[in-house]
């Protein structure tokens, strides 16, 4: 039983027994998918093909398929890195930073926010992949002993530094995920029925590592969620902020800046919250989860957006005063052209969503509102992706000399490849709906009963 | 195999039932010669297993299968007997001569392995086209068979057909046979056609230039008794006042830029250059003060000139200036474009006034280049449509696409008995003839040329015909049933011939070692010129009223890519951007944006940055061109429109256009309007799609381009070369100064710099083809120009001033914004600047940092290398490139169909540089300093046991910079001149600020203005 403050709303509702946390979280796991799901998910893995075909066909034509030219050598491809990058932090800054915390509200969310992280950073490593000239060359960028010599990697590119840092924060968050889940693997194994579903049994027992919740094996569960927790609350800033170094590091106006790390970190937990929003606001629904997925969590949530872009907002507002202020030409007129150039409309927009749009959060109604929520998370994540773009194409379209400037307009592979990621992204997001026990139910239940129950019954 | 059991398949088999082996004898009624094949008795005792024959039978698939996959055989054959001369690997070079009747150039050839592949400048500069003639030599459009009425035939037929045609026609009294070519600057062919005058009489021999010079040769008829162009010494004018004549860019001899940039060194004299022009020429570019003029206002400014020369009367305000100017130099040059006669003698007698001949203008040694007679064309196509012709023989002429009365000449062919036509393709000409003779390419023939008095060139072929041509020469002699060979017939001619003695009794060349050392040298300088006697000269000045007029006048323009269109169908100048729009695959009429905005044309930007612009159909004295595509040009005077010939090929091939191959013509015919006139301009319906490789014209206010004038670089060398100074801790420093990067050692070995004169560089472009032939730069074409993906390793940024300024927008408070958006746009009548841009190779380069993969790294002798095998394509080091100067291969551009280019065809490929890999999907390139060409210096420094001399030293952009812009050298050897121009104090570092330490730096530009 937990302590907590007889004024605190419950985190649970409905007067749920631990047979029904149970029952509801296995059911989607057990039952048979509904009409929603398919229709879900059909579409999903429609994009999805869509998306690998449009692969596809930039491996065996050339990078040529796509809208980029030699000023504007990344586009959609990085800005769609970054993006599902920034989408992939909520979920370890629930999981570890909150679990450091104390915050038992993350317990209903952390188990999809993890799931999140990882298909999303799934989709973000395929971009660096793909937007190789020669993707078939791609494991030079790994510094493998080989054949050639002395020939080893550069150490000095940031585009090295995301291989380690991507790898690294991929593999910890895919085993914190996977540590977190034991236990409810072992609770879905015990309510198979061997007659049944033999092998569903047999894959559950297998994923559950012979979890058989002795005493012992709660104690290292803990143990090693925490130690995880520790390793993995790092590797929430220092992602980001390697991935802002491929711009922070280079001679071009607009990327040229050391506010970005911290910029960058702040701007993924908010598209990450915004995110996460979105989709528990469905998954809630859809798979009946209306009592764990309360407004109060959404609150909480919507509290943390409001502050992270605020603070996004305070960032932009930095960049423009430091251009005015470092005197340099070349500076000024990169924000000069963001505001006003070609692409103010993709500027307009990133300033809209990501800095006005959120305020509304100030307003009880609207960040304790399920549907304001929704409309705003997708402003926030469309945001955040023109804030990608804007730095990305508009730095340079227009950089140095004016000889070279041009435009970028996007063709319908690189639409294709984006839809297609996200049709993925949903993909594996629906699969897992239905296999994995989608809320940390052991966890869960250790809230389940708190001190001021009997007074917040009343 | 396995001893075999015996199994029983039933009891009655068992117990040896009859019935079974009465059964088994009945199986086959026939006998079945089962011994035969397993007669062998030690078959059963085998030990071959199933799994054996399993293995066998894997194996002996997957053999066959791999044996299937052959990999595609490349025939090499090689040499029997090698020639001694070839060394595979090694170049060797021959001196020869491209005059292609309209450029004229003295070449050395580089050949590799047999294979022409590069053209050098050997005693006069090269331009752009004539860098680019050697791809033309491989095209694979050409004609390859001699060809009777549409159907291959050889050459023995053809021969005897036109023989006993011309020999009909020479004894019927009455016929008359015509020769129509170009120019003829070989005195041998020269005397190889009266040769054939006098085998068939009645024979006329008519000139033609594709340009025509004809008002100019009338008018030094009449004025020096000499049917030639003067030789110009721009070197050594004052000022030069130029009325239109592009000499810098297609105008006279490719030698005038020489003479133009040597004539305006700051540091010595620098003379003053005024264009009065209406279409922006290369040479108005590049003008201290231009005057845009209409067409129609030419001869009455000249004329208004003369009599203020003459002190009757003062010049036209617009000019009053130029007169003073004029007055106060001792040495000058007016030049003027017209092809009036009336207005050539009125500029003769402008230059004798100002006492120019024999000092700037050389008329005793005139230049022969220009030849063509338009009297005489005009009366042989009036004899055609009479029916009075009854041989045509064409050669090196395309009249029915480059002749202005076009039609009348078609009209008329068809009324000539024979048609004969000697030419390199199945152009708009050929295709209308009875017989088509291929000619062969400069590259492939024997030849002389007279380019002007006292100076000879030979040609030599650098590799054997490819197709089954021959040059007319060859023809001619055939036709004169003279067994010579054109070879011979040279040689005899400068060693025999009375005309060409040296001294009485002495030939031009007198023996065969003679010969060889002339042949070796490409040129020979002779003192026997032609006597001039200048007691003759008759100067008249015709009047010309000053006229004015509110009508929009269109006058023709040659580009320095296309030229007169004759090579229309190589893709290098197809793709070379045209030096004053930037635009390339086109042409358009150019119009001033006041003009523009009055009729309602735009030009705007598509959303991938592409250019479009509205279409027009314009009318020129009662001909018509229908959907024009319109380009805004700065500097195009108001009131005038001008389109480019060389344009609109129809029968030129694949790249240039087809229609017999559905290829659609590029761009339109501007031929047709040659006469000029007043323009009327409808604007229609439609999108015209551009291919620029510059959408951006303004400098937006930056250091780029520094630039002063002559008065403040005489005062302080350094004027004009600003440099930002930085606080650090220590005192305000250069940003060179402050340094986070451990140095490269550039103390050992070579450290190759390169230096770029903007004051002397021209925009002409001639580097930009030879950097395409020397590293094998795809060519990419317009669709992929126009999403900004051209692969020029070299480019010339042209930046137009524009009318806002930071000194204007801080004086009358003007915001940033409006500052910034004011600035894109360039002035209606603006001074231009031309920076080539290449890599330039930074010795704290930023793309070498951001490579993951070390594909880009530092040489050590100054240069950033790419490695293209290890480049994985992620596109950083371009995106970090300050200079964007890296080029990526979106796509596959050779051998491959979407790119249907001279990489893409057998022939087309030959021109390729062995020593330079041609490029893969996927990887990035760009400028490497011809690396290649580097290492053969060094190589061949190293095996002679000397230093690399300076004059060896030559990037592909430096050996054929016509103005000595581009200077590359040594900086660790004293003796090169790098070293000089390192510490000049015009010096300059592109974008210092960022402190990335380039090895290529800039001189600062001067202009001699107030």
């Amino acid at each position: 039983m937990q302590k907590e403050a007889e004024i605190r709303d419950p985190l649970i509702l409905g007067n749920k027994s631990y047979h029904d946390i149970t029952k509801d979280v296995s059911l989607p796991v057990e039952g048979k998918a509904n009409k929603y799901w398919w229709i879900l998910f059909s579409l999903s893995a429609a994009l999805m093909l869509w998306g690998f075909a449009c692969m596809a066909y930039t491996i065996g034509t050339g990078i040529g398929v796509w809208g980029n030219n030699n000023t504007v050598g990344w586009a959609w491809d990085i800005t769609n890195f970054v993006w599902w990058i920034g989408i992939g932090h909520a979920g370890t800054l629930i999981s570890a930073v909150l679990l450091l915390f104390r915050q038992k509200w993350r317990m209903s969310i952390n188990r999809s926010a993890e799931a999140m992280t990882i298909f999303g950073v799934a989709q973000a490593a395929l971009f660096p992949l793909i937007h190789m000239g020669r993707p078939w060359l791609a494991y030079y960028v790994f510094p493998i002993p080989n054949q050639f010599g002395s020939l080893w990697v550069n150490f000095n590119s940031p585009l090295l530094w995301d291989v380690f840092a991507i790898s690294t924060y991929f593999s910890v968050s895919v085993v914190f995920w996977y540590i977190g889940l034991i236990p409810d693997f072992a609770m879905i194994r015990d309510r198979m029925s061997a007659k049944i579903s033999p092998m569903r049994k047999k894959l559950y027992s297998l994923l559950s590592f012979g979890w058989s919740g002795k005493s012992k094996h709660w104690q290292r569960f803990e143990l090693v969620s925490l130690v995880l927790a520790g390793l993995a609350t790092p590797l929430v800033f220092s992602v980001h902020s390697i991935v802002s170094m491929d711009f922070a590091t280079s001679v071009i106006p607009g990327w040229h800046t050391t506010i970005f790390p911290p910029y960058f970190v702040l701007g993924a937990l908010f598209s990450g919250f915004a995110m996460v929003e979105t989709l528990l606001i469905i998954m809630r629904k859809v798979v009946n989860l209306e009592s764990y997925i309360t407004i109060k969590h959404i609150e909480y949530m919507n509290v943390i957006i409001l502050l992270t872009g605020s603070l996004v907002g305070t960032a932009y507002i930095t960049e423009l005063f430091m251009s005015w202020y470092s005197g340099v030409e070349f500076e000024q007129y990169a924000f000069i052209n963001r505001a006003t150039g070609p692409y103010w409309w993709a500027y307009a927009i990133m300033m809209t969503c990501n800095v006005l749009t959120p305020q509304l959060y100030w307003i009880g109604a609207i960040r304790k509102s399920f549907v304001w929520t929704f409309i705003l998370s997708i402003f926030v994540n469309i945001g955040m992706w023109f804030e990608r773009f804007v730095i990305i194409v508009t730095s340079l379209h227009r950089d140095y000399l004016p000889s070279s400037w041009t435009m970028y307009s996007p063709t319908f592979v690189d639409i294709g490849i984006f839809l297609g990621t996200i049709g993925f992204f949903f993909t594996l997001f629906l699969l897992y709906s239905r296999t994995f026990p989608v809320i940390a139910q052991a966890e869960l239940k250790t809230i389940l009963k708190s001190s001021g129950s009997e007074y917040k019954n009343k | 195999m396995i001893k075999a059991k015996k199994y029983w398949k039933g009891l009655a088999e068992l117990n040896n039932d009859p019935i079974v082996e009465k059964l088994a004898q009945n199986e086959f009624v026939e006998d079945i010669p089962v011994d035969d094949f397993l007669g062998d008795s030690d078959l059963g005792s085998g030990s071959t297993s199933r799994r054996d024959f399993l293995k066998f039978l894997g194996f002996s698939t997957a053999a066959a299968t791999l044996a299937a996959c052959e990999a595609p055989v490349n025939k090499v054959i090689p040499y029997v007997v090698k020639p001694d001369e070839i060394i595979p690997g090694v170049a060797n070079y021959y001196a020869s001569t491209i005059y292609d009747g309209h450029d004229f150039a003295s070449v050395l050839v580089k050949t590799r392995e047999g294979r022409p592949i590069k053209i050098e400048p050997n005693k006069t500069a090269t331009n752009a086209r004539v860098q680019a003639s050697v791809l033309s030599m491989y095209d694979s459009a050409r004609l390859k068979n001699p060809m009777k009425g549409k159907v291959d035939t050889d050459w023995e037929t053809i021969d005897a057909d036109i023989i006993s045609k011309l020999e009909k026609i020479s004894t019927d009294k009455g016929k008359n046979i015509a020769l129509l070519t170009s120019t003829i600057i070989s005195p041998s062919t020269e005397k190889l056609i009266s040769g054939f005058s006098e085998k068939y009489g009645n024979v006329r021999h008519v000139q033609m230039d594709t340009i025509s010079h004809h008002g100019m040769l009338e008018a030094n008829k009449s004025t020096f008794g000499v049917r030639a162009l003067p030789t110009y010494h721009f070197d050594k004018a004052d000022v030069i006042v130029s009325f239109g004549a592009d000499f810098l860019g297609n105008w006279g001899s490719t030698d005038y830029a020489t003479d133009y940039a040597n004539g305006r060194n700051p540091n010595k004299k620098m003379s003053k250059h005024y264009q009065i022009e209406s279409t922006l020429t290369l040479t108005g570019s590049n003008a201290d003060e231009r005057i845009p003029i209409k067409p129609s206002e030419q001869a009455g400014l000249l004329y208004s000139l003369y009599n203020d020369l003459n002190g009757v009367g003062t010049a036209d305000s617009r000019i009053s200036k130029i007169v003073e100017a004029l007055k106060s130099v001792n040495s000058s040059i007016v030049v003027c474009n017209s092809n009036d006669k009336d207005v050539q003698l009125l500029v003769n007698s402008i230059n004798k006034k100002l006492g120019n001949y024999k000092i700037t203008i050389d008329i005793s040694n005139p230049s022969y280049l220009r030849k063509g007679n338009d009297d005489d064309v005009a009366n042989l196509i009036s004899d055609m449509n009479i029916g009075n012709i009854d041989a045509l023989i064409t050669y090196n002429v395309n009249p029915s696409y480059t002749l202005v009365n076009a039609h009348d000449f078609n009209t008329g062919l068809s009324k000539v008995g024979m048609k004969v036509s000697s030419s390199l393709y199945m152009d708009e000409t050929a295709t209308k003839m009875d017989y088509v003779c291929p000619d062969n390419h400069n590259l492939e023939s024997w030849g002389d040329a007279n380019p002007s008095n006292g100076i000879y060139t030979l040609m030599q072929p650098t590799i054997n015909p490819l197709f089954n041509g021959r040059q007319f020469q060859d023809s001619l002699l055939s036709w004169t049933n003279n067994s010579k060979e054109y070879y011979n017939y040279i040689q005899s001619h400068y060693m025999n011939d009375d005309k060409h003695l040296e001294q009485p009794g002495i030939s031009l060349i007198s023996d065969e070692p003679d010969w060889n050392k002339k042949l070796h040298d490409g040129y020979f300088i002779t003192e026997n010129r032609e006597e001039y006697n200048s007691d003759n000269e008759i100067f008249s000045a015709p009047y010309f009223p000053l006229l004015s007029s509110e009508d929009i006048e269109f006058e023709i323009s040659e580009k320095i890519s296309m030229g007169d269109g004759s090579q229309s169908n190589n893709p290098w100048l197809q793709e070379l951007p045209d030096p004053l729009s930037r635009a390339c695959w086109d042409n358009y009429l150019t119009i001033s944006a006041s003009n523009a905005r009055d009729l309602g044309i735009k030009n705007w930007n598509v959303s991938n940055g592409a250019l479009n612009g509205s279409m027009v159909n314009i009318t020129v004295d009662g001909y018509e061109l229908k959907n024009v595509p319109v380009m805004i040009q700065p500097g195009q005077a108001v009131g005038t429109v001008s389109l480019a010939v060389g344009y609109g090929r129809t029968h030129a091939g694949k790249c240039g256009g087809d229609v017999s191959e559905g290829v659609k013509p590029i761009g339109h015919n501007a031929y047709p309007l040659s006469n000029g006139g007043v323009a009327k301009i409808e604007v229609v319906e439609g999108t015209h799609e551009f291919a620029a490789t510059q959408l951006h014209h303004t400098m937006m206010g930056r250091d780029i381009v520094k630039e002063t004038t002559l008065a403040e670089y005489i005062k302080n060398p350094a004027s004009g070369n600003h440099t930002d100074l930085y606080h650090t801790h220590d005192g305000k420093k250069k940003a060179s100064e402050v340094s986070l990067w451990d140095e490269h050692d550039h103390e050992t070995g070579h450290f190759w710099n390169l230096s770029i004169d903007l004051t002397a560089c021209n925009g002409c472009a001639a580097c930009v083809v030879s950097c395409h032939a020397e590293n094998n730069v795809p060519v990419v074409g317009k669709e992929e120009v126009r999403k900004s993906r051209d692969m020029h390793w070299l480019r010339i940024d042209r930046y137009f001033s524009s009318d806002m300024t930071k000194e204007k927008s801080e004086k009358e408070n003007i915001s940033a914004i409006t500052m910034y958006a004011d600035m894109e746009n360039p002035s209606d009548s603006p001074e231009t600047v031309y920076q080539p841009v290449m890599c330039q190779h930074c010795n704290h380069a930023p793309c070498e940092t951001v490579c993951p993969v070390a594909a880009t790294s530092h040489g050590m002798e100054g240069q950033n290398h790419m490695a293209y095998n290890r480049c994985v394509g992620t596109r950083y080091c371009a995106n970090n490139c300050p200079y964007k100067v890296r080029r990526f291969n979106w796509f596959q551009y050779s051998d491959n169909n979407q790119f249907d280019y001279n990489m893409n065809d057998d022939y087309g490929k030959m021109v390729l540089n062995p020593d330079v890999v041609v490029r893969s999907r996927g990887v990035m390139e760009k400028c490497s300093m011809c690396i290649q060409k580097i290492q053969e210096i060094k190589l061949t420094a190293k095996k002679d046991g000397k230093k690399v001399a300076d004059k060896d030293a030559q990037t592909a952009c430096s050996s054929v910079c016509a103005t000595n812009a581009i200077v590359f050298g040594d900086a660790n050897d004293e003796s090169h001149k790098i070293n000089e121009l390192k510490e000049d104090s015009r010096k300059y570092d592109l974008l210092d600020h960022l402190n990335v330490a380039p090895s290529v730096f800039y001189q600062t530009k001067i202009r001699n203005k107030a």
